[in-house]
């Protein structure tokens, strides 16, 4: 028997995964603390986007698919009793895995302690910044993944940013 | 409304994420102001230096086989063909079976449409929004003295800003009692309890001449509604229709126990020209009350509403304290929106706020109720999911231990600090609802741990949750207000966090948490755990002011009479306003607090009192000529201080009509009529509901977290209901 053609709906499965296969398991790694649950978490999710109807997904795909990440990633964290945010040294650790560091330069250096600045944020106030500013998310889609409210986004994008502020020395920032 | 570079809108005005009309409107104060360009750009710097940062983080990729394997379900993915949403399905199986009911605590029948208008009317008010001009909200001057004097913004445009403001908070609320949410009693929302009808029974419903069971949603609705009526007529006893696994409706009603409230009356001023009482930021009864018209479809005991916590469960606009003190008094009369001849005076405190990073260290002792009651959903669950709510929101060098009360008391979780979550975390995973309650021997452990690790000058609090149903051991509640009364002293501060319902034991509750220098909140969704543990932490751990008394002395020359409306279980004698030994209530950081006082003017007839026969009316002062209503007067002392002090400032009436009043007074008011109707209040003349709904609409301003338009739900929802 010939081997079946590629459905419409397997088409939209894969072309899901090769678009947001690594930024949900980025998006994991942070909630999970380690990319190996990581990884399982966002398999369950594309099984689980295989039950669902690219029609009622329509334009609210990658909320979709970061919603259910982040219910399992806490689902697992809860079952795990794995509730601490990122310490400092697993985010090296983690970035340790990503980076080359024989190819830092200056400007990574600085990313770097952009990257360490937000680590020391309460753990939600991450998770806000990094889908405003890693996943390009507006405020109300990141109020859709995350169950908050736009105002309460809104909060703590602003809380967080004057953390940064405060904690990168810009100058001018006097809180 | 002053704009400063601490308001959130700024930051999403840097970062594009406003609509047009807002955008416009913060550009305006960013034009005039040099600080404010600034931070608009450094934010901007700030926002282009997290994306490049993280830019360069690489991504990672599901392992071969793990990708393999979605591709072979994808294979296998059959195409979807558009379902009826479960919360339909699930409904219509049960319904379409004459043979089954469903019993519904929530009133889903009134609900559904409910949402179903909501939503169409926001998105209405969103499209003329669109058509509307942006407005400058004035801001009234503000007084130099500590008490400012607030003239109402005039509501002329309301419904564009209303329009703005339907957040999606909003909906997310109603969403808390739509079906779905219902069915899912992991939440703690509301209950669906089905079960076959026993054939007698069957049998008596068909005599009694009630057909239920459609094949429609309108089904719900006619047996819910048989159902509470058969149930309050005695005619069928719910409970035994009653799955024995879900537990909760069988224990409503039969032990809340509700301290009874007798309404304060119109006092003459020639008789009693002084008002003193004790301030109160509880909103448990709020709380409590929506559970009861939300979730169990029927108006609560009139004892379960104490109209002050209805008006301070929302928040107002009052201006942040300027000078030293540490709370702002604000003051606004306008027309009484129930009695026409009336004037309603309106007395707003508003503490200052903390950020989280100025909060003093916090030394937490929970003290969590484990017993056999406590296993219901909306109970211990509830609890464990607002207690991680409260750690996010808590700094890392905070303190937390966990003290559990059952058969006996135990530490579960030694003083551990806040950014070990995973230790805090297991041990909340690790509590188990068993065993009967001692609550007091639980409070004394609780109260040695706290003092064991007294944080100086740090936030030290035993915060109770339970559903209050101290059933063992030392239950003597004149021994455990002591004790706490006793522990207050010493600074360890006691909050109290009800959950559940069916033995709420809410007057012991508010007791404890009065005595304890604390504050009493009703936890029943997670929404309300959002409000009370995350949005307004600040106020419920750091206490700013303690012992917060107010006076106020009327003018006999201006008022007749005058009635305080709630605050009947803090009332206080005159003479306890200057006494620093009598206790009073604490204010948090960001609390606000507001009192109403129904006002009879001179020249209107005061209704039943009769002139007296044995002395006339005393001779007014010269001051009472200056044409003031009233002399307000505050006493408060610092949360570690013994000695008081004093605010205070005189009132004219400047005779603003209700058009011309603020959102907040128009809203606060509503509110107030809304606790008088539930109450049966002689008060509230031929005040209806419509009129409370049309009063609330008028005053639903900005309401950002969609707390005012769940009040308008609740009014809708009392209307439908029959009446005692």
């Amino acid at each position: 028997m010939a081997k079946l053609a590629t459905s419409p709906k397997k088409d939209w499965i894969v072309q899901a995964l090769l678009q947001h296969e690594g930024v949900l398991i980025r998006y994991a790694r942070r909630l999970t603390g380690d990319v190996e649950t990581a990884r399982e978490v966002v398999q369950d999710v594309f099984l689980k986007l295989c039950h669902q109807s690219p029609a009622e997904l329509d334009g609210k795909l990658p909320q979709w698919l970061f919603t259910v990440c982040r219910n399992k990633a806490f689902d697992i964290r809860r079952k795990q009793g794995r509730m601490k945010p990122l310490t400092e040294a697993q985010v090296e650790n983690c970035e340790a895995v990503d980076g080359t560091p024989e190819a830092k330069t200056v400007q990574k250096e600085s990313h770097a302690q952009v990257v360490d600045a937000v680590a020391l944020l309460p753990s939600l106030q991450q998770e806000v910044i990094r889908l405003r500013f890693q996943e390009k998310m507006s405020y109300k889609q990141i109020g859709e993944v995350t169950g908050k409210s736009v105002s309460n986004v809104g909060y703590l994008i602003h809380t967080a940013i004057n953390a940064l502020r405060g904690h990168m020395n810009v100058p001018g920032h006097a809180d | 409304m002053k704009f400063d570079k601490d308001n959130p809108k700024l930051t999403a005005y840097a970062l594009g994420e406003l609509d047009e009309n807002e955008r416009k409107l913060i550009e305006v104060e960013v034009a005039k102001s040099p600080e404010l360009q600034q931070a608009v750009e450094e934010i901007r710097a700030m926002g282009e230096s997290l994306a490049d940062a993280f830019a360069d983080q690489a991504d990672d990729t599901l392992t071969d086989e793990q990708r393999s394997h979605i591709e072979k379900a994808a294979d296998h993915a059959k195409p979807v063909v558009k379902k009826v949403p479960m919360t339909w399905r699930k409904w219509a199986v049960p319904l379409s079976v004459a043979a089954s009911v469903a019993i519904v605590l929530g009133g889903i029948s009134i609900l559904l449409p409910g949402l179903s208008r909501a939503r169409e009317l926001s998105k209405r008010l969103v499209e003329q929004s669109a058509t509307m001009r942006p407005q400058t909200v004035t801001t009234p001057a503000t007084n130099p003295s500590s008490v400012n004097k607030r003239h109402g913004v005039a509501r002329a445009n309301r419904h564009a800003r209303k329009a703005r403001n339907i957040s999606q908070r909003y909906v997310k609320m109603r969403g808390a009692y739509e079906p779905s949410a219902i069915e899912s009693n992991q939440r703690g929302n509301g209950y669906v309890i089905t079960q076959d009808i026993p054939a007698g029974y069957r049998q008596e419903l068909d005599s009694l001449g009630y057909v239920g069971g459609t094949d429609s949603v309108h089904g719900v609705e006619d047996i819910s509604a048989t159902f509470n009526k058969l149930n309050a007529e005695g005619k069928v006893n719910v409970q035994q229709f009653i799955s024995p696994s879900s537990g909760e409706l069988s224990e409503r009603s039969n032990s809340e126990a509700y301290a009874t409230i007798v309404e304060n009356s119109f006092l003459p001023v020639g008789q009693q020209p002084l008002s003193t009482f004790s301030i109160d930021v509880d909103t448990a009864s709020y709380a409590n009350v929506r559970r009861y018209l939300m979730q169990a479809s029927q108006l609560p005991p009139p004892d379960a509403v104490r109209i002050e916590e209805l008006i301070n469960y929302f928040d107002y606009d009052y201006p942040q304290p300027t000078g030293d003190d540490p709370f702002s008094v604000n003051v606004e009369i306008a027309d009484c929106p129930w009695a026409g001849q009336h004037r309603l005076v309106r007395v707003g405190l508003k503490g200052w706020e903390i950020a989280q990073e100025d909060r003093p260290q916090a030394n937490l002792v929970f003290l969590v109720d484990v017993s056999g009651s406590m296993s219901a959903p909306n109970k211990l669950p509830l609890l464990k999911q607002s207690m991680e709510m409260l750690l996010e929101g808590l700094n890392g060098d905070d303190r937390v231990s966990i003290v559990v009360y059952a058969g006996a008391s135990g530490l579960v979780l030694p003083p551990t600090y806040c950014d070990d979550h995973r230790t805090i975390s297991a041990a909340l995973n690790n509590l188990y609802a068993g065993g009967s309650t001692n609550g007091g021997a639980g409070i004394q452990l609780a109260y040695d741990l706290a003092e064991e690790n007294f944080i100086i000058d740090g936030v030290n609090r035993v915060i109770l949750a339970t559903d209050g149903d101290f059933n063992v051991g030392v239950t003597n509640r004149g021994a455990l207000t002591a004790l706490i009364e006793e522990k207050a002293k010493t600074g360890v501060f006691l909050s109290v966090l009800g959950f559940g319902m069916g033995n709420l034991n809410d007057a012991t509750l508010e007791t404890l948490a009065d005595k304890g220098n604390g504050n009493y909140a009703y936890i029943d969704t997670e929404l309300e755990a959002q409000k009370v543990l995350v949005d307004q932490i600040g106020a419920t751990l750091v206490t700013i002011a303690k012992d917060v008394k107010i006076q106020i002395e009327f003018n006999p020359a201006e008022v007749e009479a005058y009635r305080l409306i709630g605050y009947e279980n803090r009332m206080l004698a005159a003479k306890d306003f200057n006494d620093d030994t009598k206790d009073a209530g604490e204010i948090g950081a960001g609390h606000t607090v507001t009192a109403l006082y129904e006002i009879v003017p001179v020249g209107v007839a005061l209704d039943g009192v009769d002139p007296l026969k044995y002395q006339t009316t005393p001779q007014p002062s010269e001051a009472a000529d200056t044409g003031e209503m009233m002399t307000v007067k505050l006493r408060y002392k610092q949360p570690d201080g013994d000695t008081s002090q004093l605010i205070e400032q005189s009132i004219v009436d400047d005779g603003l009509t209700l058009e011309e009043a603020s959102d907040d007074f128009a809203f606060a008011a509503s509110v107030a009529s809304f606790g008088m109707l539930l109450r049966g209040s002689p008060h509230s003349g031929d005040f209806t509901y419509d009129d409370i709904i049309a009063l609330a609409e008028s005053g639903l301003g900005e309401d950002v977290f969609g707390y005012r338009n769940e009040f308008l739900d609740m009014v809708k929802k009392a209307k439908q209901l029959p009446k005692r």
